[in-house]
């Protein structure tokens, strides 16, 4: 991180930064920008129309005095003002309801990116927490993607308030001092306009500099802020606000712990580097920029008062060029200000892409599985082995089978055996390290992924259930068969209950999008992903530990299913409830992520020094009499 | 009833609520109370300045004054305007980290009471509601303290320049300021009827954001990130996402297209004020001979003075908004304690283990559930037993334990320890009487060895050592990077370790092994663990229940097999009572269950019948 800041990132860099930032929210959210556009454009120009006009009404004042000339001015500047307040607010409206939702437009490029990264990379701790890095520089300081709407408004008000400016103070230099004014006909002379010109670059350059550079301190203590707010929202938020934590809290009184761990996180603290340089040179940048641009309110009230009092101008026209002129000032340093404001955004767009250019590395081949009417997928594991990324153990060694079609398989062993990393990459949610997995003899990766992952049926260990209604939640589908859901449902056992339901599979689950829905148990949860998974109707069903929240009689009722809910699939069966192999052709014994044994219950339990003897006499000494 | 009264009458009014929270600050940190003075002061003066550096410089240029008068006086307003914006700048940069640091006081509090409060508190809809009300309150430093400073600040630059406007103008005829006065309030209270729109449609609009929050975060979990490509629900996602978006949209249009009502008036009130004093002034100047330079100031001052009322208004309204949320927060942190704590009496810890429960006539009814969970029950457990809990889903069995262990107190009944009524005990030594595993445990995400012993300072390594070994994690512990001293979990520190399941499992029996309590209470303690674990926490059961007294609530009963006592719970009852023999013999509920389960495990049996 260090090191990157200090190449810094060239001009044209950072342009290209955020017009991909402008084009990503752009394609989100269309007409946004437009909005943005038209307000603050608006915004920038409707001070003008009074300036303009109200300095005719001085100049007229301090003039002439015609009375019918005044209150004709005066009703033009009325009906000017309305005019153009009438247009803004016009804009408004629009920009208001183009921009509404778009913190959800950014959230959803984020959360599409997920959608879309391959498994692993989702599995992968630093993918989460580059995500939450890019959130938190989203959220706490405004960094990053969102920025650009920040830039577009105020590049736009800026660059119109400059126009606007210019058009109204350049009389300022064109109208003379009148040669009778002496010594002071010396402010006619060109180089006055160009020192004057000057003085405005040169502190409307000035005056940004100093603030980027007091808001470069944020960029330099962010990665110090990272680690505190990581402390302060876990121990300050996320564990009052869990209410699974309610009984052990109090059962082991963690107060006083998450407490003492809340303060080491010590935002702002006396002695942090952001607090200390907020007090110090921080705020010296501040106070020096400030400086500057009031510098410049008094280098055009002396420019302008002066050629007015040598007799250049009227009253009313000082009026009109210090208002313009300091617009035109306070529209270069907005302007200026911004684009630094960008170098200093692109630091935290480059993680913002780093995390959405996390590339998709799973070769995806062409192939197509052709739909067998019977079935016929035969999958082979040949010498597979698996390492987790960033690990060095193995999780499966050489690990070699063929599945049968039609087949009942039970999968056993131990925690942290293979089991469900023998799973995942069955599915495809992982390459193997080592080996390859063949589908009727070909490579997988040679098939087209999506086609692929559709012959398999999956209810994981800890699968999930959305907070949308029954029916949606079994198909994964917004339209769906009706008939075949419901079916389903009966087929898994969830029959009962779902009679009862007043909606029937229209009724939501759970209570966040709707106060008649459901909330489904652990068990009843379970079954619906059971469910979920008949609906597919896959060559392949795999079940990991199915029946952990059921007791046992509801667990006896999936049991006595089986049969129906296996029918002609090849069936795959994890379970820590070895009684559930007793209704399996065949049995995998896992250990330490080696398939160490192989047959029927009959067969492995005569081994006496086997695993399997092992894992079953433990759990059914308790059950024999 | 009685409680919707009182949420909807905030406890503290504005006056109160802004006292507090500066007497917060003061006791916090003062600086934040002196910040709030030079901001008011600086804005006062800095508007002084910019309101008559214009005219007294234009009045020199219009009467021709000399020419030295004329840049001593632009030299002077320019420094002074100078060094005030120096001041701005540089106190804004201080601001936010004093009053940041009184917020995380608050949130200190607001914690605290969350993390102590009597159990039914946590689980009572109203006060969760409250709680969660009183968090957002305070996490947010622009949300309560910042807010109240901020208007303290703007209120009193408002006030300052209302009164030396009122000072400037008062050389004018009164209907002047009287008609700015009229058409400002009245601007600003049409206006806010308008845009009370939004507040009576919110529940609408966070109908749409919490629908298009949960479609955008689906994403981040990984659990369903497998179910999400297996049974391809991208579309799915997508179209509930599209259809949120949508109507939100359509939200945002109904509302701008009637928020557009309020600048219109705003527009049509300008004018007419404006109108009115041009007509005033100009008038003025026909009759009287105003100078241009007057002229001015008097129309910026008027309009000035507008801005001050409005001020004053909008910051009013703005206080009363934020006193509503701080009496939340402080509502909350008084919220009633239907348990006794440190006022209780103390639990007498003179007799090693000799601890009685006993729940007699027993009844529990969650609030406005229909029926009892737990019915008429009565249950002595004896100092010392092994007690089984068994029964299905549903039977009460979570409830019972929570009112054992005092987390709830009955509806009908007592729970007594040795002969007396729990509740007149401090709950907090009560709680210290158990060592507990719940069915919802947590593990914090501080080191290894904190986490068995939960505490910081006062660690017995030897003791942390022998509870790991004990609950079978030693060869993990071996592995991981710094030993004992390893994070556990890595949501904060970057180096941590993720337990699985059955290691976090382990963990937590670790933690209650530390503990060493009296009362021993695992709730389901093995369904993350595989069979051989499993068998080996029953093998070992004896070894760390010796010489206390246990509570084991499972529904697999291989575990019953080691305790004394097994009751069987069924609606909130018990409905048989015995060893495991004895309820086998009685061929009722039990046996069915048994019988249900060890089907599979005969030997030859079930394979055919599947």
């Amino acid at each position: 991180m260090k090191h990157k800041n200090q190449d810094k990132i060239s001009v044209i860099t950072v342009l290209k930064m955020h017009w991909r930032a402008f084009k990503l929210l752009d394609r989100e959210a269309p007409l946004m920008f437009l909005g943005s556009f038209l307000h603050e454009s608006m915004n920038a120009l409707t001070p003008y129309v009074n300036v303009y006009f109200s300095a005719l009404i001085i100049n007229e004042l301090a003039g002439d005095r015609n009375p019918e000339k005044l209150w004709k001015l005066v009703l033009i500047t009325l009906i000017a003002n309305a005019v153009a307040a009438l247009i803004k607010a016009g804009a408004k409206c629009f920009k208001n309801w183009k921009h509404e939702g778009g913190w959800w437009q950014r959230e959803k490029i984020y959360g599409d990116k997920l959608l879309s990264l391959d498994y692993c990379d989702v599995d992968d701790q630093r993918t989460h927490n580059l995500r939450s890095q890019v959130s938190q520089n989203d959220n706490l300081s405004q960094w990053g993607l969102y920025r650009i709407k920040i830039f577009f408004d105020q590049l736009t008000l800026s660059v119109f308030k400059i126009i606007g400016a210019v058009a109204l103070s350049v009389s300022l230099f064109t109208l003379k001092v009148p040669e009778g004014a002496g010594v002071f006909t010396v402010l006619n002379h060109p180089l006055f306009l160009l020192g004057m010109v000057l003085a405005l670059l040169c502190v409307t350059w000035l005056a940004p500099a100093c603030s980027t550079k007091a808001g470069s301190y944020w960029v330099k203590t962010a990665e110090d802020m990272k680690q505190r707010n990581r402390i302060s929202y876990f121990f300050g938020e996320e564990v009052s606000r869990d209410r699974n934590r309610d009984l052990d809290m109090r059962m082991y009184s963690q107060q006083d712990i998450c407490e003492r761990y809340y303060d080491t996180a010590d935002i702002f603290g006396k002695k942090t580097a952001i607090v200390k340089a907020a007090a110090g040179p921080m705020g010296a940048w501040s106070a020096l920029s400030a400086v500057f641009s009031t510098l410049l309110t008094g280098i055009i009230y002396l420019f302008v008062c002066l050629k007015a009092w040598a007799g250049a101008f009227g009253v009313g026209s000082v009026t009109q060029y210090i208002a313009s002129v300091t617009a035109l000032a306070q529209g270069l340093a907005m302007l200026l200000k911004n684009l630094g404001e960008m170098r200093n955004n692109a630091e935290f767009l480059k993680i913002t892409y780093e995390y959405l250019d996390i590339p998709n590395k799973m070769y995806q081949g062409s192939l197509t599985t052709e739909k067998r009417v019977d079935r016929d997928y035969e999958v082979e594991f040949r010498d597979v082995s698996f390492k987790y990324p960033n690990t060095d153990t193995y999780a499966l060694r050489h690990v070699s089978m063929k599945f049968k079609i039609g087949q009942r398989l039970a999968i056993v062993g131990m925690n942290g055996s293979g089991k469900t990393t023998f799973i995942k990459l069955l599915c495809r949610l992982y390459d193997p390290t080592e080996g390859e997995i063949l589908l009727n003899g070909i490579n997988i990766r040679k098939y087209q992924y999506d086609e692929y992952m559709s012959i398999f049926s999956v209810v994981f260990q800890d699968f999930k259930l959305l907070a949308l209604p029954l029916g949606e939640n079994v198909a994964c589908s917004k339209d769906y068969d009706r008939e075949k859901v419901t079916e389903c449902l009966i087929k898994a056992g969830f029959g009962e209950k779902l009679k009862k339901m007043q909606d029937g599979i229209d009724t939501y689950l759970y209570k966040e999008f709707s106060n008649t829905g459901v909330s489904v148990s652990g068990g009843e949860a379970q079954i619906i992903a059971i469910a979920r998974a008949l609906y597919h109707d896959a060559p392949f069903m795999i079940l990991d530990e199915p029946t952990a929240a059921l007791d046992p009689i509801a667990e006896a009722e999936v049991y006595a299913r089986f049969n129906e809910i296996a029918s002609d699939k090849t069936t795959i069966y994890i379970s820590h409830r070895l009684s559930s192999c007793r209704f399996c052709d065949e049995i995998l014994v896992f250990d330490n992520g080696r398939i160490v044994q192989q047959g029927n219950h009959d067969t492995l339990v005569a081994v006496e020094d086997g695993k399997y003897h092992q894992l079953w006499h433990a759990q059914a000494q308790y059950y024999q009499k | 009833m009685k409680k919707k009264k009182q949420t909807e009458r905030p406890k503290y009014n504005m006056l109160q609520n802004t006292a507090y929270i500066i007497g917060l600050s003061w006791k916090v940190r003062k600086s934040v109370v002196f910040i709030c003075l030079a901001t008011a002061g600086v804005a006062v003066a800095t508007n002084l300045v910019e309101l008559f550096f214009a005219p007294v410089v234009l009045g020199k240029v219009e009467v021709a004054a000399k020419f030295k008068d004329l840049v001593v006086a632009i030299l002077v307003f320019a420094a002074a305007l100078m060094v005030l914006a120096a001041l701005k700048a540089y106190i804004e940069q201080n601001t936010r980290p004093g009053r940041s640091r009184v917020n995380q006081h608050m949130l200190k509090m607001v914690n605290r009471k969350a993390f102590v409060t009597s159990y039914p508190n946590v689980e009572n809809p109203s006060s969760l509601n409250m709680f969660e009300r009183a968090v957002r309150t305070v996490i947010y430093d622009y949300a309560s303290v910042g807010a109240v400073w901020d208007i303290l600040a703007k209120l009193s630059e408002n006030i300052v320049g209302l009164i030396v406007y009122v000072m400037i103008l008062s050389t004018l005829d009164p209907i002047l300021m009287a008609v700015t006065t009229l058409t400002t309030v009245l601007a600003f209270v049409l206006t806010r009827r308008i845009y009370n729109w939004g507040f009576l449609h919110r529940e609408e609009k966070s109908g749409y954001n919490r629908r298009m929050t949960y479609a955008c975060q689906r994403g981040s979990d990984v659990a369903l990130a497998k179910d999400i490509r297996i049974f391809r629900m991208r579309p799915w996602l997508e179209e509930f996402y599209q259809e949120a978006m949508r109507q939100f949209k359509a939200f945002a249009l109904r509302r701008e297209t009637i928020y557009i009502r309020a600048d219109f008036l705003d527009i049509v009130l300008l004018l007419l004020r404006n109108g009115f004093a041009y007509a005033y002034l100009i008038t003025m100047a026909l009759k009287e001979g105003l100078p241009a330079s007057e002229f001015l100031l008097y129309f910026t001052a008027l309009n000035g003075f507008s801005t001050w009322i409005s001020g004053i208004l909008t910051n009013v309204l703005m206080l009363h908004r934020t006193s509503l949320e701080i009496s939340v927060v402080r509502e909350f942190l008084e919220l009633s304690e239907p348990f006794l704590f440190e006022e209780g009496k103390p639990v007498t810890k003179d007799r090693l283990g000799a601890y009685e429960i006993q729940l007699k006539d027993v009844s529990y009814r969650y609030p406005g559930a229909q029926k009892d969970t737990i019915h008429n029950l009565n249950l002595t457990i004896r100092p010392g037993e092994k007690l089984a809990v068994v029964g299905l889903n549903g039977a009460g069995k979570t409830t019972l334990v929570k009112l054992i262990c005092g987390f709830l107190d009955p509806t009908e009944g007592t729970v007594l320890l040795n002969g007396e009524d729990i509740r007149q005990f401090n709950r907090r030594e009560y709680y210290e009487l158990f060592s507990a595993v719940f069915q919802q445990f947590s593990t914090l995400e501080i080191t290894l060895a904190e986490n068995v012993a939960q505490s910081i300072d006062e660690i017995d390594m030897e003791r942390v050592k022998q509870c790991i070994e004990k609950a079978g994690l030693t060869e993990r512990v071996a592995r991981m990077p710094k030993g004992y001293d390893t994070y556990i979990g890595r949501k904060v520190y970057e180096d941590g370790v993720e337990l699985s399941g059955g290691e976090t499992q382990r963990l937590m029996l670790a933690r209650a092994l530390y503990k060493d309590g009296k009362v021993i209470v695992l709730d389901e303690p093995t369904a993350a663990l595989d069979p051989v674990a499993e068998n080996d926490i029953y093998l070992k059961y004896n070894e760390m229940t010796a010489g206390r007294t246990s509570v084991y609530i499972s529904h697999r009963l291989a575990s019953t097999r080691f305790c004394d006592r097994i009751i069987f719970l069924a609606e909130g009852q018990i409905t048989e009572e015995g060893t495991h023999e004895s309820l086998m013999r009685l061929d009722g509920k039990y046996a069915d269950l048994f019988r249900v389960q060890s089907k599979y495990y005969q030997e030859g049996g079930a394979a055919d019948e599947a």
